[in-house]
């Protein structure tokens, strides 16, 4: 194995590690949040459970782009390419984008569908506008995974 | 930052139990107290778990148990309970139907502590309070004395408690508290034209109202009393002193729930359950106001302007 494949890997690897840990806190905060909620009044399960599942995003696009960048090196599918140490770089920087926006925008989104679940506790029927809040986080998410799909699609093995 | 998520999640699904308005126009419109009895169980539902602030209490401690910050909203409580164990060991009395519940301290033990005068088993902030109200209450046999240490030493206590948390909303709440109180104090000892020495160890002073000056108006008689209060902030309580003790009382109580207001908008850490508890204790005591106001027949005009601020 070269080293560049070394990279890509860790490349890979990061992607799906930091956008998980990220998703892993966010879901776990508005979750804690939801249990607050639904031991006093169980009936907003539904309601919480959506806002709950916001900042889990961020865990399935780390994946996405880890399963890509594999298929990209063909580890996934294929053979192995011989990749020199500047292509693995090129894809553990590709790789970076959502691993690291993909941390910070889910802990935040988590932060932010928490609090969103304190409106649903109080006026359930302004459920909406604590997922659209929550929701505006997830832009900065979805435009790192684009940047991270289109870096490695556009790297020439 | 993301503190007590669950007990404040939890705290806002409970909020809607909580009187609004509305239900207290309806409950003071209530013709009896069955109705009034029947208009609170729809509202809150049967069994409810909120009704009385010893259950308000549990429910934050279930929520939040190692939350010391919430602990300073029950002082008030512990060295009211001290006053009682106090006085009722003194009167050899059993203390038990004085004390105010929750309360910080066991109060089985807080009786045992005060026999054995073993201080070192109460809570720092009270020992000193305890020893000295114990010296002061055998040497001179006057409660009066003695209860007017012990207020002064609770605020003092909850200031402290509040400046070593470092947090704004706690250190607000107890300035607030001790400027009301000290406005109290100055306004009835100036009405029974107490000595200054006496004046001096009631008055606790803040950084809002400064002992000394409050003393020093206290002596130069009630005019000069209100013109004082009337160029500090609390101006406009001042005026409800003029007018009657009880609206006074009620701006008391509103400066504490407008605090609490503010409090509540936060969506993480221990504010939301301190707003909570306020708003629970408003409640009930607006309830105990109109269940003693229907009793006593008194008018509708009456029971409005001593019902205290909500929170919802």
């Amino acid at each position: 194995m070269t080293n560049g494949m070394v990279f890509a890997l860790i490349g890979a690897a990061l992607a799906a590690l930091m956008a998980g840990i990220g998703s892993a806190k966010g879901v776990g905060l508005v979750g804690e949040a939801a249990a607050g909620v639904v031991s006093v009044d169980p009936s907003k399960f539904s309601k919480v459970l959506i806002l709950q599942l916001l900042p889990g995003t961020q865990g399935l696009y780390g994946l996405l782009t880890a399963i890509i960048l594999l298929s990209r090196v063909g580890i996934i599918g294929g053979t192995p390419a011989e990749l020199t140490t500047a292509q693995g770089l090129a894809f553990l920087a590709a790789a970076c984008p959502i691993a690291i926006v993909g941390l910070i925008s889910a802990i935040f989104q988590g932060k932010t569908a928490a609090a969103g679940v304190g409106i649903t506790a109080k006026k359930p029927e302004h459920n909406g506008k604590g997922i659209i809040m929550a929701a505006m986080v997830e832009t900065y998410a979805i435009l790192a995974l684009l940047i991270s799909i289109l870096m490695i699609y556009n790297i020439a093995v | 930052m993301t503190k007590y998520a669950k007990a404040v999640a939890a705290i806002k699904a409970m909020e809607n139990y909580l009187l609004t308005y509305s239900d207290i126009e309806q409950l003071i419109n209530a013709s009896g107290k069955a109705e009034m009895e029947s208009i609170i169980a729809s509202k809150k539902g049967n069994g409810n778990e909120t009704d009385t602030l010893e259950n308000v209490w549990s429910t934050l401690m279930d929520y939040a148990p190692e939350c010391e910050e919430l602990k300073i909203l029950l002082y008030k409580n512990d060295f009211h309970n001290l006053k009682a164990a106090l006085k009722s060991m003194i009167a050899g009395r059993e203390p038990d139907n004085y004390y105010i519940k929750p309360s910080n301290l066991n109060l089985d033990e807080l009786k045992d502590i005060l026999s054995s005068k073993d201080y070192g088993r109460l809570p720092e902030y009270m020992r000193e309070t305890a020893e000295n109200a114990y010296k002061l209450i055998t040497k001179t046999l006057d409660g009066q004395l003695a209860d007017s240490l012990i207020d002064c030493d609770t605020l003092k206590a909850m200031q402290k408690a509040a400046e070593k948390t470092g947090n704004s909303f706690m250190i607000r709440y107890a300035l607030l508290n001790t400027v009301c109180a000290d406005i109290k104090t100055a306004y009835r000892c100036c009405k029974m034209k107490k000595s200054v020495n006496f004046t001096e160890n009631a008055i606790c002073g803040s950084s809002e109202i400064e002992k000394d000056a409050l003393v020093r108006a206290v002596t130069g008689g009630m005019e000069t009393l209100i013109s004082y209060l009337e160029n500090s902030s609390y101006g406009d309580a001042a005026g409800l002193l003029e007018k009657s003790a009880a609206q006074f009382e009620k701006w008391c109580d509103d400066v504490i729930t407008e605090l609490a207001e503010q409090a509540r908008m936060q969506s993480f850490g221990f504010e939301p359950l301190a707003a909570y508890y306020i708003a629970a204790e408003a409640e009930i005591k607006n309830l105990r106001i109109l269940s003693i106001c229907k009793e006593f027949g008194a008018d509708r005009e009456t029971v409005t302007e001593r019902m205290r601020k909500l929170y919802v």
